[in-house]
């Protein structure tokens, strides 16, 4: 919508962006997005998130690395299957210490693959209506309105002790 | 001391990214001479031999394995910061998580290096690699020696990725600080990380989920690393407690290692109000448990080794602290378990230059261990008539030296170059407030 506008409010205090996103939810603005530069819990407990997904991906890396390294140290023993001193070519325990360094490796592998695809990452969408200042002292509530209701939006997140960036607007949507 | 604020972590972090001064490129020159150094001695061990070395028989293994040792051992205590103490909530970990992650993976480098440099044809480390040789042979996973491989790798893979993590929310923080190139260069590294809610709300699982991951990690592969010893039937070397003994030792002298490098980037960087002597004091108090620990460790072996009645384990450790190799254990026994023990006065673990000078006894007495356990099991092993000594040559001191500057050569360019502290844990740890931050 080329008259919807982007207007964010720049709070100091986490307390004030939690009061900030609860009266949004009641507004006639729509909540967009906060922007902080520490994971607040308090914040995300506000925003009422689920549980990331990200788990799973590790736990279905652990799996297959754990199978791989066994696997693998099992195959290369199979590939030269003569008994020497009565040891057996199967030997679960030196290839269990394989499977576990693997289990481990695979895990963190899903672990980034799930971060990066959870988080939509690399990708400089993301920087698109974001203030610089997020990233050191500020929380910014990212927030949208009709043209006319900016002055509106602008008031509310003022007489919440925040500063008021506006955005111009753009044809392209947000992440 | 000031109060710390978020504006004031940012100053402080930030200034620490302001083009150098012409003394930083110098010490970075002569180290990188060094390097080079260390990398004319390699060269010249390839072209000539593996002879080259002190290496001889009995005595295969030398400083290049020693120091493999030492240095996988400096890496374990980066992880111990910032995987275990994470997990445990433990916040005066925060300011110096950074450097010591960022520690871990140039130890680990470094350490990497020792088995293609103690190979001696070192074009033929692919025998070490999962694929079938000329005679469809493949490695062979009963060795600790492949257990070995597998484990260093996959800890140098972790440990960069959880390095790089945890680091990109204050990559986004000097990409919003800076302009020109290095807005640019700092754009790409940050990946577009905005601290948005829903990157967060991903970040800080996967964020625990590396901590739970490095910390059974950290413990098998310095279990992994001992088991090269423990594993072959030599005096000395064949004993259950490696593992633990091993974990212990590695996370000693990497604690000593932290201070070693801490103390001097806090004087450099004006880092006072962030690495406080609260924060030093808890990594003294540590390394007391962790060389009580070690102690514990050396105690052991001789109880074992007299409650066995097994005469060559017998005789081995009578050696060890008789024979030619005896101011080694002297110089383990005082730098490990008995310099620790003066962090245990006040006075001593508040003092700035005591710290130093204790960790640099620490590094030194950890180095001595790792040479009567790998030399001495093998010098002084089963048959008296094969029994010998050994001594490093010029070749081994040199790559020793460049590897020792390749060290701090990477460490010097990171701390001029990335955040050497972490903004956000900083900050986190002010949300927590001052007694979480200790």
């Amino acid at each position: 919508m080329p008259h919807e506008r982007h207007i964010m409010g720049l709070f100091k205090n986490e307390e004030h962006v939690i009061s900030a996103v609860e009266a949004l939810k009641t507004s006639p603005y729509e909540f967009i997005r906060v922007n902080t530069p520490i994971p607040s819990h308090k914040i995300m407990q506000a925003l009422n998130l689920k549980k990331s997904k990200v788990g799973w991906f590790t736990l279905c890396g652990g799996i297959i690395g754990f199978f791989s390294g066994f696997g693998l140290a099992a195959f290369t023993a199979t590939r030269w299957d003569l008994i020497v001193s009565g040891k057996p070519i199967m030997a679960i325990i030196p290839f269990v210490i394989v499977g576990f360094e693997a289990t481990i490796l695979f895990a963190v592998f899903g672990n980034v693959i799930g971060l990066l695809t959870q988080m939509r990452m690399p990708n400089s969408g993301w920087l698109k209506y974001y203030d610089p200042r997020c990233s050191g002292e500020h929380f910014g509530v990212l927030a949208t309105c009709e043209a006319h209701q900016k002055d509106g939006l602008e008031d509310f997140f003022r007489k919440r002790g925040a500063e008021v960036k506006s955005f111009k607007s753009s044809p392209k949507e947000l992440i | 001391m000031t109060q710390l604020t978020y504006a004031k972590i940012d100053q402080t972090i930030l200034d620490t990214l302001t083009p150098p001064k012409w003394t930083y490129w110098g010490i970075l020159v002569l180290l990188f001479i060094g390097v080079l150094i260390g990398a004319a001695c390699w060269t010249y061990q390839i072209f000539v031999g593996i002879g080259v070395g002190g290496q001889n028989n009995p005595v295969a293994w030398g400083t290049y394995l020693i120091n493999f040792v030492f240095w996988v051992g400096i890496a374990h205590s980066g992880t111990l910061i910032s995987a275990i103490l994470h997990l445990f909530r433990a916040g005066w970990r925060n300011p110096i998580a950074r450097a010591a992650e960022t520690m871990t993976v140039f130890a680990v480098c470094v350490a990497g290096l020792f088995p293609f440099i103690h190979l001696g044809r070192v074009w033929q480390v692919y025998y070490m690699l999962p694929i079938p040789n000329q005679r469809l042979l493949w490695p062979n996973f009963l060795s600790p020696l492949m257990f070995d491989v597998i484990a260093i790798s996959t800890y140098l893979t972790v440990s960069s990725l959880f390095w790089y993590t945890g680091m990109l929310p204050d990559l986004a923080a000097v990409r919003d600080r800076s302009t020109g190139t290095r807005h640019k260069i700092f754009t790409f590294l940050s990946f577009g990380w905005t601290g948005a809610h829903e990157q967060w709300r991903h970040f800080t699982r996967g964020y625990l989920f590396f901590a739970a991951l490095a910390t059974p990690l950290v413990i098998s592969v310095h279990s992994v690393v001992s088991w090269d010893f423990a594993l072959g039937i030599v005096p000395g070397w064949h004993t259950t407690i490696f593992a633990p003994y091993f974990v212990a030792g590695a996370i000693h002298s990497g604690l000593a290692m932290v201070l070693t490098l801490m103390i001097p980037l806090r004087k450099l960087f004006k880092y006072e109000d962030i690495i406080t002597m609260e924060v030093l004091q808890n990594v003294a108090k540590t390394i007391v448990l962790t060389g009580l620990i070690v102690g514990l460790a050396y105690g052991t072996e001789y109880f074992l080794a007299w409650y066995s009645h097994n005469t060559v384990e017998m005789e081995q450790f009578r050696w060890r602290a008789l024979g030619d190799y005896r101011w080694g254990f002297y110089f383990m026994v005082l730098c490990n378990t008995l310099a620790p023990l003066l962090f245990l006065f006040k006075k001593i673990r508040t003092t700035i230059i005591s710290l130093f000078i204790i960790s640099l006894i620490i590094n030194f007495g950890m180095w001595w261990e790792r040479f009567v356990i790998i030399v001495g099991g093998v010098a002084h092993g089963f048959a008296p008539h094969a029994w010998g000594l050994y001594r490093p040559t010029m070749i081994e001191f040199g790559i020793m030296f460049g590897t020792f500057c390749l060290f701090f050569f990477l460490f010097m360019l990171f701390a001029k170059h990335l955040p050497s502290v972490s903004m956000t844990e900083m900050k986190e740890t002010l949300e927590g407030g001052h007694d979480h931050a200790a």
